[in-house]
């Protein structure tokens, strides 16, 4: 395996892990599956393209063409996308969680409702911009770095960097912080964590907004290798959720491991010349599947309270 | 005897009821060949009039029939795009009622219906197209491909749970489309069968005859869907499914009482699927083709759509979904993709406010009705009234919850009288002539129910030494001693009881 390969298979790994961590996490603390997480991604998306359309006159005004024009230009594509995938976070907590969260069949309803949301949130980004394709600004600029004789994109080794420093950024906030704790606790025991003191309603904001921002992040940084487009997140939303649920729901290292296993997985497959592209999502199902079926929790799941 | 007229009052909703010969003997008309009858009329008694009423209990069928045959009157005289209209509502709604078969009934959260549906109907016109099998014969090789892929998607799904399968079967038919479009043969017609043979003739495809008689078989399959859904899910399987239908208890309970549940899931599951395969080649047969866009999410989300709407887990709801959401989507396609919009925003509110969908709303307009009702009683009660308001529906004798609010506003009234000059009053003098307040308090004390009642033991015959103690109004049952003071003068006994009796009063 050359070291080109393992580089596409870390960037395919950071995208999966960042769309996997903001599912797993929301399906363990707050117990919402949540399927609009692909709008999320698309309509932050859409947000870093208008953002960054607005502001590239303003910015090529002020500071001009060089690297501090660049590095304000990611800073306003980072930030519009964490900023519109958290806002997509508090609409879902708006919908999905505030009105039904103390009612019968919450997890059922909610994976409704936030389907729904999914649906409305791409119908509306095809109705308002159309089936195009947009690209956004290179933050990270076009060329690539010679590494022991092979070459690596900057847009690949920004992702994998970027991804890298927001996952860490994340697990630090889940691992230090008073919010944090209170995160973990409704993880482990959502029940416990009530009788302790710990509001529901109040803690799930901050985790919608957390994990909508995640999506945000991937977005902004998959904008970098494809284009954005209304049904960008279809993929990545089905990836996102597999992986997931490969890991285990619920596990952060389990997801995180996922992702780098199906990362691999994939730019292998793809790397065999008789499979080819084509067969990607073939044999990365085909491995979920059979994985689940051996570990029916996923790979960092618990085997306790599984169907004999 | 002159007929004396009623009023219709209280909580008995007005229904239409019969009233049949009191001395009639009663005849049912049964199905053939099965013990169950028709419809479910009960005879009932009027309890004011005592007259025999005959009531149907329920109504389902009736609404069910009026339904169906209204599809059945007004499509000959419908334009054809209404037609073909109404042909997909059918289809969809086949689909819909096996689907929840499986959600329902068997409990297991698939999402590879349409996987199924689209698997079977490929191998049907495949082997309608290149093996040259006549169409008759696509119906049958649709439920057997439908057998086999049930019985392969089933297996994993006794080991995953709920969610975890849902998402596994999604990925399924994620497998199924990719495959389809990688097969070679198809490439060049973008992985889409075309030419399957039909049951409508060539020269008939979507001219108005044909669009009619497509819309005949899509009935048919509706029914037949409709008929699945009731031998499974009324019949033996559902009865044993509906033991450990809600809770991970109830899974340990039907397992307790020897009933293998997962066997059963799995049956309904395999024999769902079948069906689902018969729906696939008939929707090859229907289109005359067949492509990977019934593998892709968006259908499989608007089917799912159509369920949520009309109430998951119920045939009627699946039947009314699909109406709803076929009408929206097809009807309305001149809005272009706000219509999709539409639809997530229906399926999006009925979440939110409704419990069970549509079909559900009825219920849930009652019980919010009934509570409503209950608020508004609780609001009319005075707070503390004897008997709460939940509680006055349940006493039969209504004779009883007037007598506790007499006897409330009595002590209400008696709690204003009590101060400290009369209790100083009856300390002075326990037996004698008192003032009109005390006589009045004492009246009622004597009046007392004999549970509970105080009364004063002397400890030793023949000696001043008393105790109080409380009656338990039981027979048989020993008066228990109220508290460990004794007294050694009769009258402060007297008062004592006195004091305790006020306490009591005071209290309620």
């Amino acid at each position: 395996m050359d070291l080109g390969l393992i580089i596409y298979a870390l960037n395919l790994s950071a995208i999966y892990a960042l769309m996997a961590i903001g599912i797993s996490i929301l399906w363990s603390s707050v117990g919402i599956i949540n399927m609009a997480h692909g709008a999320t991604f698309a309509v932050s998306g859409y947000a870093a393209w208008l953002v960054t359309g607005v502001m590239k006159p303003v910015i090529a005004d002020i500071l001009g063409n060089g690297g501090l024009a660049t590095f304000a230009m990611a800073g306003t594509l980072v930030g519009s996308a964490l900023v519109a995938g958290a806002l997509c976070g508090v609409v879902i907590y708006l919908l999905a969680f505030l009105p039904i969260h103390d009612k019968p069949n919450f997890q059922v309803r909610a994976l409704i409702v936030t389907l729904g949301l999914n649906i409305a949130a791409v119908q509306g980004l095809l109705w308002t911009f159309g089936p195009r394709n947009q690209g956004l600004p290179k933050i990270f600029g076009f060329g690539r770095w010679e590494v022991w004789g092979t070459k690596i994109r900057y847009d690949q080794a920004g992702t994998i960097i970027g991804a890298a420093i927001i996952m860490t950024l994340t697990l630090a906030w889940l691992r230090y912080s008073r919010r944090g704790l209170e995160v973990r606790a409704m993880m482990q025991n959502a029940e416990g964590a009530a009788y302790s003191g710990i509001s529901r309603q109040v803690t799930a904001l901050p985790v919608l907004m957390l994990t909508g921002a995640l999506a945000g992040m991937a977005a902004a940084l998959l904008s970098q290798t494809i284009f954005v487009s209304p049904t960008a997140g279809v993929i990545p939303l089905v990836k996102g959720l597999t992986i997931a649920l490969l890991g285990g729901l619920g596990s952060v290292p389990g997801a995180m491991i996922g992702a780098l296993l199906v990362g691999f997985l994939e730019a292998i497959v793809g790397a065999i010349p008789f499979l080819g592209q084509r067969y990607v999502m073939f044999a990365t199902f085909l491995f979920i599947i059979a994985v689940l079926i051996i570990r029916p929790r996923g790979i960092g799941g618990l085997l306790d309270d599984t169907r004999e | 005897m002159s007929e004396k007229r009623f009023h219709k009052v209280g909580r008995r909703p007005y229904e239409l009821r019969l009233t049949p010969d009191g001395s009639a003997e009663r005849a049912r008309g049964r199905l053939p060949g099965t013990k169950r009858h028709w419809l479910q009329w009960r005879d009932v008694h009027n309890p004011k009039t005592l007259r025999r009423e005959r009531v149907l209990v329920d109504k389902k069928p009736l609404w069910w029939v009026i339904g169906l045959s209204f599809l059945v009157i007004i499509t000959p005289f419908l334009p054809n795009s209404l037609i073909s209209v109404v042909s997909i509502f059918c289809v969809y709604a086949s689909i819909n009622v096996l689907w929840t078969l499986i959600i329902g009934t068997a409990g297991i959260f698939s999402l590879a219906t349409l996987a199924v549906v689209g698997a079977s109907g490929y191998i049907a016109a495949a082997a309608n197209v290149y093996l040259g099998v006549p169409w008759p014969f696509m119906l049958l090789i649709g439920p057997l491909a439908g057998l086999v892929f049930g019985a392969v998607l089933a297996a994993p799904s006794t080991r995953l749970d709920g969610l975890y399968y849902a998402l596994l079967t999604m990925g399924v038919a994620e497998i199924c489309r990719v495959f389809v479009m990688q097969l070679r043969p198809l490439t060049a017609s973008g992985g889409a069968i075309t030419n399957v043979d039909s049951f409508i003739p060539e020269d008939w495809f979507l001219q108005r005859p044909g669009l009619l008689l497509g819309f005949a078989g899509a009935f048919l399959l509706l029914l037949g869907a409709l008929l699945v859904w009731r031998l499974v899910n009324s019949e033996r399987l559902g009865m044993l499914l509906r033991v450990a239908k809600t809770s991970r208890e109830d899974e340990a309970f039907a397992e307790a009482i020897g009933i293998d549940f997962r066997r059963a899931r799995l049956l309904v599951f395999v024999i769902s699927s079948a069906a689902l395969g018969v729906v696939g080649a008939f929707y090859a047969m229907y289109f005359r083709s067949i492509s990977p866009q019934i593998f892709s999410l968006d259908q499989l989300l608007l089917l799912f759509a159509m369920m949520v709407i009309g109430g998951l887990g119920r045939a009627e709801g699946a039947v009314i979904g699909a109406a709803v959401v076929t009408i929206i989507d097809k009807g309305l396609i001149t809005l272009g993709p706000p219509r999709i919009i539409l639809v997530a925003l229906i399926m999006i509110g009925v979440t939110i406010f409704a419990r069970e969908g549509l079909t559900g709303a009825r219920d849930q307009f009652r019980d919010f009705r009934k509570r409503k009702a209950g608020e508004r009683r609780a609001g009319r009660t005075d707070k503390g009234g004897e008997a709460m308001p939940e509680e006055a529906t349940d006493v039969h004798d209504k004779q009883e919850l007037y007598y506790r609010r007499f006897n409330k506003r009595l002590r209400d009234r008696l709690k204003e009288l009590i101060t400290p000059e009369l209790i100083e009053e009856h300390k002075r003098d326990p037996l004698g002539h008192h003032s009109d307040a005390l006589s009045r308090v004492l009246n009622y004390f004597r009046r007392g129910e004999m549970a509970d009642k105080y009364v004063i033991h002397r400890m030793i015959p023949a000696e001043e030494k008393f105790r109080i103690m409380a009656v338990s109004g039981q027979r048989g049952m020993p008066p228990r001693v109220v508290d460990d003071r004794e007294y050694t003068d009769i009258k402060d006994a007297y008062h004592a009881v006195f004091l305790l009796r006020v306490n009591d009063l005071l209290e309620s």
